[in-house]
């Protein structure tokens, strides 16, 4: 059967092999360097792709369909098309830190990719504190954008910057308290043993009612993170142009744009790792023929299958909500969120104490 | 010099670059930058030695909390593209030297200690032990300071609310009269 | 009860989301709900609404005759001057002069579809056609004379 974690170790068997341990382990570090990029890559032209194919079908269009059939290939004409224009600077910005920001946007983005468990037994970082590590990184997002903000000398970028670093600060919160939840019935911050706790059934059957409190909590709280409709005042096209990245053109406008969807695919990779079981397939109970035959389904497919999932439920939520105001947003997080979110962690370290999980 | 040694020494030098240029730029924002590129760096440097916990806490207190604090205060009362002015001769100086005793105790203390190479396992730091040792109420136990921190952490939302609290009208009345 | 309105709030909160949510989820479910009109390549079958308002035209029948009367109600409705009537006076088989359309004059250019000369037509005479492929070349193509050469009254129009 095909599977990921094969080729990974007739790989590394190889290169240790052929060179000795300091080299193969370099050239292994490339490797995932040049895979991850392969990734981002990949992954923005399709989940731009996807947005607007989503978008266009709610609002009862068709959406892009003249580049290639269907416009598969619209996406990458739009990249080829960032990458020619000029990247501006604005003439009193500072510089150094207008050039410096995207880059820190989007290396943040690649840090997170590492302890993700893409497959069974095919994660580029198995650390051992790994959910504390994802929010820990996520926290520094929030810097490449005020550091937009603030170097393109501009009201809307300022603006957009100061009600993004609000907005992250604050439901960083609610989002760590839902991954709390699972920690507490898990035991361990590790991704690996997390996803191993959900062989005999997701998270989200297993925890009861909490859990898929947890679950909702974490979906609201990562849509606003990552500063996605109906969250997205940080670039309220209507009131700030385009937000922080207002000065941004060319190839740095399109990294902003990139780490955007590369932090959507990260925290749904995440929500689904937590909740809905990362690469472990679908098993109910007894029914041993229906669990054979999930099993046969490769464990990557499963997990981009409910990545994609979730990614479909945030774009969903974008094209269905209006857009929030600043004191219902901070409402919404300080009088509902955080609250229900902390009854909720209370409620399940409750469950996990007395073990009335499965 | 093996591989782990070239790596301290880039993360060290990271660390003094970063912070050096923090206190010497004259741009208050790329101060607060540099700031928060030295506690990266800390935090850095704790990866290296796989304390994986407090590299994770170092970013997520220092520059998820701290710097993201500090950078707020800057929005709300600088100007963007303003530079600040050269400052005094004196300061200079009266700083200069504050950090070169600070340096010269550090150095006295590294000599008088010495590293001497143990063949002492390295402590467990994963997260199980931290939290039991943390809540453990034996001798070595953290349970007490632990608390405390959380009534000074009380102390102080109670603070921020009775200070963002709107009076209203029965104990604006009562201030009134305490005052007459 | 604080605890009570709190919990319906949520309540309701939830359940008017997941209503929107039904609401675009079908259409995302239904692409025969799909309206776009791929105009270039469907220009043989398109088919503009009734009510739609490209240009104004004036019907001929097959005898090359209108309803125009030459009375300059549009003229007079048109608050920009789009409308211009020429007249002329044409003498009746009783020998009677007779005042009749020798020109409807009409820019397109300054028109803004506001149907105020439809409205004003005591006769019917002119109406909205749904065209709306104007683009030309030539700004002078733009005006038009309504009425084809050779045209006249229809009979029994006063």
């Amino acid at each position: 059967m095909f599977s990921l974690e094969g080729i990974t170790s007739t790989i590394q068997d190889w290169l240790f092999f052929k060179f000795n341990p300091t080299l193969a382990l370099a050239i292994e570090c490339v490797i995932v360097i040049l895979l991850a990029i392969a990734l981002f890559a990949a992954l923005g032209l399709i989940l731009v792709l996807m947005e607007r194919k989503v978008a266009a079908r709610i609002q009862i269009r068709l959406g892009p369909n003249r580049v290639g059939p269907g416009g598969i290939f619209q996406t990458a004409a739009d990249t080829l098309k960032l990458i020619m224009k000029e990247g501006l600077t604005p003439d009193k910005a500072d510089k150094f830190l207008f050039n410096l920001a995207p880059f820190i946007v989007m290396m943040v983005a690649m840090l997170l990719l590492a302890p993700i468990a893409f497959a069974k037994n095919f994660q580029i970082w198995d650390i051992n504190i790994g959910v504390l590590y994802i929010s820990a990184i996520s926290s520094l997002s929030v810097i490449g954008i005020l550091m937009a903000g603030w170097a393109s000398n501009n009201k809307y970028s300022l603006l957009g910057a100061m009600r993004s670093g609000a907005q992250i600060v604050s439901y960083e919160l609610s989002a760590g308290f839902a991954v709390l939840t699972i920690v507490v019935l898990t035991g361990s911050l590790q991704i690996s043993e997390i996803v191993a706790a959900q062989q005999n059934g997701w998270w989200i059957f297993k925890g009861h009612i909490p859990a898929i409190i947890a679950f909702v909590l974490y979906i609201i709280a990562v849509t606003a993170e990552t500063n996605r409709a109906p969250f997205d005042l940080a670039e309220a096209e209507s009131e700030l142009t385009a937000g922080f990245h207002t000065e941004y053109s060319g190839m740095k406008f399109a990294l902003f744009f990139l780490a955007e969807y590369i932090n959507i695919f990260i925290v749904c990779a995440i929500g689904a790792t937590l909740f809905l079981g990362g690469w472990m397939p679908l098993h109910i109970g007894n029914w041993q023929g229906f669990n054979h035959i999930m099993d046969f389904i490769p464990s990557s497919i499963w997990f981009m299958g409910k990545t994609f999932f979730l990614i479909f439920l945030i774009m969903w939520f974008r094209w269905t909500f209006p857009r929030l105001r600043v004191d219902q947003l901070l409402n919404l997080e300080w009088k509902y969120l955080l609250p229900i979110s902390l009854f909720n962690l209370l409620l399940v370290a409750v469950i996990a104490i007395l073990g009335w999980h499965f | 010099m093996n591989i782990s040694a070239i790596i301290f020494y880039a993360i060290s030098a990271l660390i003094l670059g970063a912070a050096i240029l923090a206190v010497t730029t004259l741009k208050i924002f790329r101060s607060a930058i540099w700031l928060l590129f030295s506690l990266v760096g800390v935090a850095a440097l704790y990866f290296w030695m796989q304390v994986e916990f407090i590299a994770a806490i170092q970013i997520v207190v220092y520059v998820g909390g701290i710097v993201v604090l500090i950078i707020f205060s800057i929005f709300l009362t600088q100007q963007s593209g303003k530079e600040m002015p050269k400052p005094a001769k004196g300061k200079v100086i009266f700083s200069a030297l504050a950090a070169l005793s600070g340096i010269a105790f550090t150095i006295n203390l590294i000599n008088h200690y010495g590293f001497t190479n143990t063949s002492a396992a390295p402590f467990n730091a994963n997260v199980h032990e931290i939290g039991m040792q943390m809540l453990s109420t034996t001798s070595h136990g953290f349970i007490l300071p632990f608390e405390v921190v959380s009534m000074l952490l009380l102390a102080a939302m109670v603070g921020c609310i009775v200070i963002a609290m709107k009076p209203t009208e029965s104990t604006s009345i009562t201030l009134n009269k305490k005052e007459a | 009860m604080f605890l009570k309105e709190y919990i319906s709030d949520v309540y309701n909160g939830v359940s008017s989301l997941l209503k929107g949510m039904r609401k675009t989820g079908y259409y995302f479910t239904h692409p025969k709900e799909i309206i776009t009109e791929q105009y270039p390549d469907n220009r043989a079958t398109l088919v503009m609404a009734e009510r739609f308002k490209g240009e104004v035209v004036m019907p001929h029948d097959q005898n090359n005759e209108h309803a125009c009367t030459g009375c300059t109600a549009c003229e007079l409705a048109c608050p920009n001057g789009t409308i211009k009537v020429v007249t002329k006076f044409d003498i009746t088989p009783e020998g009677k002069k007779k005042k009749a359309v020798d020109a409807l004059v009409y820019r397109l250019e300054l028109c803004t579809m506001c149907n105020l000369c439809v409205i004003a037509c005591p006769s019917d005479a002119i109406k909205m056609a749904p065209n709306f492929e104007h683009s030309v070349f030539d700004r002078s193509k733009l005006t038009k004379i309504l009425n084809k050469t050779g045209s006249k009254i229809r009979e029994g129009i006063e």
